[in-house]
């Protein structure tokens, strides 16, 4: 029988969230189409130590995804300018209530763990973009 | 001679009026004038060879009223493959009334019901206006929802998540400035009573 480590690595089973990356930016949340993005944050403002100016900074106070309501597109996934989103295969999260297909930032969290590495490329494929940019920023360096 | 040549000649000696051809990215698109849309389907059976109906449906156009349109195909035949053809017309929005085709194709009955109930459109049949069972939505259903002027209920019952600032939360949502708009839902003046 198949099982979720047999499926590719680009499956669309469920969006896993690294909320160390999350700016609260709301790109995903006014991109969705399905509308099933939620998004709570509020503002801090740090101190710089040995004085200069005051810089603010938004903090995550939620970030739930409602799978009842999500289509799947990718769009969110796509769209984050920080790659806070990711897909992972996993797909077995049926629950008995409606208000369990709502997945809260720790669980969204969680599902990060199951997140496979990229599939290899294709031997004639290009290298990834930022494997070049890496290798370039190398190269000047020295 | 290519599908396109074959179309162009078929549709300049069978049809009275003159109609145009767009070949664009797509299959083949013939528009004719609504008057002409019966003989425009049956030339494509009849003289094309299009004997494999696909599917008839609409499009809201807004201002320019609604484009039906209906997807007919030729088979594989002497070595030639499948060619696909496009028949379009262009309606009122005040009026959009077509001739039926359920009789020159058997299977377009029911997209014609479907079309009747998501764009309001009225099928007529020896000049009487054809009494169309609804066959998706319920009975009691008001309204057609794939105009574009159709507000979903959905989007109403419940506030845009994206409406909140960086930084903002359910609980400290300011209103003095100007919200960002959910995309595809008209202004709330145009349809809250």
């Amino acid at each position: 029988m198949a099982t979720v480590s047999d499926l590719p690595a680009r499956s669309r089973g469920v969006i896993a969230l690294i909320e160390e990356n999350c700016t609260s930016c709301m790109l995903c949340a006014r991109e969705c189409p399905s509308w099933c993005i939620h998004i709570d944050s509020h503002q801090e403002t740090d101190l710089p130590v040995g004085g200069g100016r005051p810089s603010t900074r938004n903090v995550l106070d939620r970030f739930a995804i409602d799978y009842a309501v999500c289509m799947y597109c990718s769009i969110c996934v796509e769209v984050c300018p920080f790659d806070a989103l990711h897909w992972a295969p996993e797909h077995e999260y049926a629950g008995a209530e409606l208000v369990d297909l709502t997945h809260e930032r720790d669980r969204l969290r969680e599902w990060m763990w199951t997140v496979p590495p990229p599939d290899v490329l294709d031997e004639h494929a290009e290298p990834g973009k930022e494997v070049a940019a890496a290798r370039k920023a190398a190269t000047r360096r020295r | 001679m290519t599908w396109a040549d074959q179309v162009a000649t078929a549709y300049d000696a069978g049809l009275a009026v003159p109609v145009t051809l767009e070949e664009g990215f797509g299959p083949l698109a013939v528009d004719v004038p609504a008057t002409h849309w019966r003989e425009a389907v049956t030339l494509a059976r009849d003289v094309l060879g299009c004997g494999f109906f696909d599917w008839l449906s609409a499009v809201d156009e807004l201002d320019e009223g609604f484009r039906v349109l209906c997807h007919l195909a030729r088979r594989p035949q002497d070595g030639v493959p499948l060619a696909h053809l496009l028949v379009r017309t262009l309606l009122p929005r005040d009026a959009p009334v077509l001739p039926s085709v359920r009789d020159v194709f058997a299977g377009a009955g029911w997209h014609e019901r479907e079309t009747h109930e998501m764009f309001g459109i009225d099928f007529t049949a020896d000049g009487a206006v054809l009494a169309l069972e609804p066959l998706l939505l319920p009975e009691e259903f008001e309204g057609h929802p794939l105009r574009k002027d159709f507000v979903l209920a959905s989007r109403v019952a419940r506030p845009w998540p994206g409406a909140k600032e960086p930084g903002e939360s359910d609980a400290t949502v300011g209103r003095a400035r100007r919200r960002p708009r959910p995309p595809g839902v008209p202004d709330e003046g145009t349809w809250r009573p």
